[in-house]
């Protein structure tokens, strides 16, 4: 994110900046999907660097700012149960369902455990066969692969202890569903870079080609970032949207021919609910029929609940890109991230917590510095 | 006086272990405060089961941070408490020190322009200890636990210092908010002076961490008059622990209360202090 820093960084920058500003001819809005996206580009303090032209707002691609509050709910009544370990991403710990978060179950003894990869969840399962283990599996097509790949592991060792809580959500569907949207209106999109090294570049192609809408590609490095958005303002200066990669290093144009296969053995497609934006069609990854003894909420015989989300919150709004997070009335009063009210102000890739954490609101008046 | 508890996971890590840390710990907190660490007591929970070869290691490594310091182990306190009610060994150590500043050092004391010295790469206890906890092999990633006060001690007669701290839990974006918020003055850094650990910044850019929160065990920001932190600057560089020591920002009067960054984009943002644990992100 703000590791590689050539000694002349600032220099490119500042020329990269000055090149948007003389591209953009007309007002720009562009979505960054991911949220590592929003956090580096608030980290980096791009904002200010920016043409008043060029727009930037965030999208749904924080995992823990789409999963619904009733999928929370369903992870914590699992972390209720006797002999059970909850394995889950750190990100998860603090989003409050409609009660409680994992973490103060965990405060009251609930067995919770945080892992940063699938496979230590699984081992989890193999290091202990009398506990429980659900690794509560959230997050796109980043993550999906490996959730893949340990439920075959799993089936494959008779692990009949482990289990998952399966959430994983699928970006493409997403995007379309923004798209098509009659509110939103986007001009540009900077497509999510670890996503894409799964994806490749084929499911986006829709975007320009049906929506008009200008695409990139980016890496997560300011460089990166300011040469997508140098990349999508001449696509829409020249009215021909397309989606070019500026994250060759990474991506190759047709993805992760093999991740994508482990996934298409494990998983199909079905509709999934999205905190925000509602149900969208085959937006989400189900475990095939094969492999459905592992869902825990099948084995359970568990319903997700759909809920309301709390009075006065706007992430749905802030999700779509349709108000910035200070719009919303509960922004810096009644939520922050201290005590967060939604999921956008809880997560640290959450624009809502960006926008608090990096500038207090949309405050940008450091130009004096040093 | 200061007293501190320590409960490191993993008891022993590249760079120290929890022996070592428990006297750095509560030394260091003396040493910024201007204090010679003299008089140590210590605590011991051990959890049942705990080797006594490894007790005697931590044991041996506290014994050579005092022995370093000259500080006397004055008093102390063992327990063992049945398997599974400790994470091992927990240590607690208060440490008594004497202080000759006729002016005690604190952010009270900061002015608009005092320049903001940072002794080494902040994060890097933190680091080790996140990349341990999260199963990352990072090349080169060694915690910078270490005793403060040789450092430390020539900078006590110079002119103009103000206060300094160890970066500890929270980092150095923590010190610098309390700072701001206690004196009421706005204080600038500039990312690109700030002397980087290229490992510790790998373990953040993997598990989405700010580099700006993690703690560092032998690393301090010290604050000094503007007119001269040449003279401080040299003096902590002809010291092992303050040879990358760099001046990173300024004290100021506008922006009250809160800490501005230009970072190595030549972008601008506010750097905050994290909120609770810090959890890696999803992908």
């Amino acid at each position: 994110m703000q590791v590689r820093r050539p000694d002349d960084m600032r220099e490119r920058i500042r020329m990269l900046s000055g090149a948007l500003r003389g591209l953009a001819d007309r007002p720009v809005k562009v979505m960054e999907v991911c949220g590592t996206h929003t956090v580096s580009i608030f980290r980096q303090g791009l904002r200010a660097l920016l043409p008043p032209d060029v727009e930037l707002v965030s999208g749904p691609g924080c995992p823990v700012c789409v999963t619904s509050q009733g999928e929370i709910d369903a992870a914590v009544s699992l972390a209720g149960l006797s002999g059970t370990t909850v394995a889950t991403y750190g990100d998860m710990l603090k989003v409050p369902g409609s009660g409680t978060t994992l973490e103060e179950e965990r405060s009251r003894g609930a067995d919770i455990r945080v892992v940063t990869s699938a496979d230590q969840a699984l081992s989890m399962a193999r290091g202990d066969r009398k506990r429980n283990v659900v690794f509560v599996a959230v997050g796109f097509e980043t993550t999906a692969p490996a959730t893949a790949s340990v439920v075959i592991d799993a089936v494959r060792e008779d692990l009949d202890n482990f289990m998952v809580l399966n959430l994983h959500k699928s970006v493409p569907p997403a995007l379309e569903a923004l798209a098509s949207d009659p509110e939103v209106k986007l001009d540009a999109l900077l497509l999510p870079g670890h996503v894409s090294v799964i994806t490749g570049l084929e499911p986006y192609r829709f975007l320009p080609e049906k929506y008009g809408i200008a695409c990139a590609v980016a890496g997560f490095d300011a460089e990166d970032i300011m040469l997508a958005l140098v990349e999508v303002t001449k696509q829409v200066r020249k009215q021909e949207p397309l989606v070019a990669s500026l994250y060759g290093r990474a991506v190759r144009p047709l993805g992760n021919t093999e991740a994508r296969s482990v996934m298409e053995k494990v998983f199909t497609m079905k509709d999934a609910s999205w905190r925000g934006l509602g149900v969208i069609p085959s937006s989400g990854y189900s475990l095939r029929e094969e492999f459905s003894r592992l869902d825990v909420l099948e084995r359970l015989g568990m319903t997700v609940n759909s809920t309301l989300p709390p009075e006065g919150c706007m992430c749905g709004e802030v999700l779509k890109g349709l108000i910035d997070p200070p719009s919303c009335g509960l922004f810096g009063a009644s939520c922050t991230p201290v005590h967060p009210v939604g999921p956008c102000m809880v997560s640290t890739e959450g624009s809502c917590a960006a926008f608090y954490r990096f500038q207090r609101g949309r405050r940008t008046d450091w130009e004096h510095l040093p | 006086m200061t007293i501190d508890g320590y409960t490191v996971s993993p008891l022993s890590f590249n760079g120290g272990d929890i022996g070592k840390l428990s006297v750095c710990g509560s030394a260091n907190d003396l040493s910024v405060r201007g204090a010679r660490p003299q008089y140590l007591a210590l605590g011991v929970i051990a959890e049942e089961g705990l080797p006594i070869r490894e007790l005697m290691t931590y044991m041996e490594s506290a014994a050579n941070v005092c022995r370093s310091l000259g500080i006397e182990l004055v008093t102390g306190d063992s327990k063992v408490v049945p398997r599974g009610q400790v994470d091992g060994l927990f240590l607690s150590t208060c440490c008594i020190g004497r202080t000759t500043q006729t002016t005690p050092l604190g952010a009270a004391n900061l002015r608009p322009g005092d320049s903001i010295i940072l002794s080494c790469p902040p994060g890097m206890h933190g680091a080790t200890i996140a990349a341990h906890r999260y199963g990352l092999k990072v090349r080169g990633l060694s915690s910078d636990c270490a005793a403060l006060w040789p450092m430390i001690e020539p900078l006590l007669p110079v002119p103009g210092l103000r206060c300094m701290r160890d970066c500890t839990r929270g980092g150095l974006g923590t010190v610098l908010c309390e700072w701001s918020e206690a004196a009421g003055l706005g204080i600038e850094i500039d990312e690109e002076m700030i002397p980087w650990d290229e490992a510790t910044l790998s373990v953040c850019d993997i598990l989405g961490f700010d580099p700006l929160h993690m703690a560092g065990e032998g690393c301090a920001a010290i604050a000094v008059s503007g007119e001269d932190p040449d003279r401080a600057l040299g003096l902590l560089r002809a010291h092992s622990l303050g040879e990358r020591a760099s001046v990173i920002g300024r004290v100021t009067e506008k922006h009250q209360g809160m800490v501005g960054i230009r970072t190595v984009s030549g972008g601008t943002r506010l750097v905050d202090r994290p909120v609770g644990e810090l959890l890696p992100r999803i992908c």
